[in-house]
């Protein structure tokens, strides 16, 4: 068997194959908060009316050209 | 390495923490008993470590001194000193025989004074498997330590989730069960306890810990996505969002990570603020791909994170977008032409589709692309019908391109 020269690396690289980003990171065990107020801003940064008629944008102003440069003639 | 320690010295250090655990357990006294637990997050030499390795008949000490508790002292020591002198598969058989012995114990003990301590011991075998699993892997060895943990674990799940005042422990159990099966890749074992979980009659999921129930609403909104349940994904991951601790920087980008290809599905979108805030930008360009209705560019965003995307697996989701994305653009096809022609504006002709996609670098025919829209019609994102011969589809004239309105295509 190979003689085990630099442990640390290769235990290092092992670790990182088995990390998960995703893991839910331990709350203190007795952690606890008031979850009564109104609380993470994050639940305000949506938007679900963003559909609209807009066709200035750069996007549509270029579809636009393509769509009319290419018409064939009827 | 330690400084010299005399044996009278160890000696009288580990007498010391063996009173120390004892009269926690004599007091009852929870956090006391719990601190005492903490296995995994020592440094690699303290006083009792270092007492340890310069007594090492340390076992017949324990044994002596406290017959009655013996199995679960002697191995707890054991762990201690393995872990410290980083033989973390000892450790683990060490702690498992240890937490066995607590367990016994802890079931004796009508009020759940020592939850602290058996939600120390849950958390603690865990992180000791996955420390042991490592070693083994490094080694050449099967890493089976972690399923093993995963099995006693149960059985303390099994302890707790009776009738009874112990109850309100479960849950936390639950959620480091949760953790061990995300990372074995073996989620269906979330199931039965799941279902242990919400079918209590007896105990209102409400009166779980918070910290305990937003874990379990983020690893049950996960598998939701999994299982593309969309609708109920969007519950457990907001409510998790909602009542996570907002100093928890970390924890809410983990819970936005899957609450935002889920929104998304549903036709709600982040504010690019957001993605900012919580440096989630790998999903700005999906957004703007479906403002714009830029398949081009949802193809990249998709392509550049793929990796990423696949390992979260939240890439199939993100990948059906593509029909909102159509929809969208059928959309500004349909907008352009009215600006110029309002009276022909809802017969969109399917060669005019053809010619943007193609402009998008998409390559399609005419008779692809009318498959496409057959699925937009089916899927109910497009309102209209086809005149099949003159290839034109022919859109509604009342709202044409229905919102989703947080329903799932």
């Amino acid at each position: 068997m190979a003689e085990p020269a630099k442990p640390e690396v290769t235990e290092e690289a092992k670790m990182d194959l088995l990390e998960d980003d995703d893991e839910f990171e331990e709350f203190e065990i007795d952690q606890e908060w008031d979850d009564k107020e109104e609380g993470n801003e994050a639940l305000q940064q949506w938007e679900d009316d963003w559909d609209d008629d807009d066709v200035n944008d750069d996007f549509s102003l270029q579809l636009r050209k393509e769509l009319e440069s290419n018409a064939p003639k009827n | 390495m330690a400084a010299y320690l005399s044996m009278g010295e160890a000696h009288r250090r580990i007498g010391d923490y063996l009173s120390r655990v004892t009269n926690a357990i004599s007091y009852s006294d929870g956090a006391a008993l719990a601190s005492l637990l903490s296995v995994s997050s020592a440094p690699a030499s303290t006083p009792l470590s270092d007492a340890l390795a310069a007594f090492p008949d340390f076992p017949r000490l324990a044994g002596d001194r406290f017959p009655h508790l013996a199995d679960f002292l002697v191995p707890l020591l054991r762990a201690i000193h393995s872990h410290s002198v980083q033989r973390f598969a000892d450790a683990y058989s060490s702690f498992e025989k240890a937490s066995s012995a607590f367990l016994q114990e802890f079931r004796n003990w009508e009020t759940p004074w020592a939850m602290e301590a058996m939600h120390t011991v849950a958390l603690e075998i865990r992180l000791i498997a996955e420390k042991a699993d490592r070693e083994l892997a490094t080694n050449g060895k099967n890493p089976d330590k972690l399923q093993a943990a995963g099995s006693f674990l149960m059985k303390v799940f099994g302890t707790l989730a009776v009738k009874g005042p112990k109850r309100i422990g479960a849950l936390y159990v639950t959620c480091q069960l949760f953790k061990i099966y995300f990372r074995l890749g073996t989620v269906n074992l979330c199931r039965s306890v799941i279902r242990s979980i919400e079918t209590a009659r007896n105990f209102d999921f409400e009166d779980f810990p918070v910290k305990d129930k937003v874990t379990y609403m983020y690893y049950t909104g996960r598998l939701e996505v999994f299982n593309e349940n969309f609708l109920v994904a969007d519950q457990k991951l907001t409510y998790a969002l909602m009542h996570c601790n907002s100093q928890s920087e970390s924890n809410l980008r983990r819970i936005l990570k899957f609450l935002i290809p889920v929104k998304l599905s549903i036709g709600v979108l982040p504010k690019r603020t957001l993605l900012e805030r919580y440096n989630l930008l790998e999903y700005a360009d999906v957004v703007t791909a479906l403002k714009r209705g830029d398949l081009r560019l949802l193809r990249q965003a998709l392509d550049r994170h793929e990796d990423q995307f696949l390992k979260s697996g939240v890439y199939l989701v993100l990948e059906k977008l593509e029909l909102q994305v159509y929809q969208r653009l059928v959309k500004k096809i349909h907008n352009i032409q009215r600006q110029k022609e309002p009276a022909k504006a809802h017969q969109i002709k399917l060669d005019v589709v053809v010619r943007a996609l193609k402009w998008l670098e998409i390559d399609m025919d005419v008779d692809e692309v009318e498959c496409i829209m057959a699925c937009l019609i089916y899927k109910n994102l497009i309102k209209g019908y086809f005149a099949h011969k003159s290839k034109v589809l022919v859109l509604s004239k009342q709202d044409p391109f229905p919102k989703l309105n947080g329903k799932p295509v």
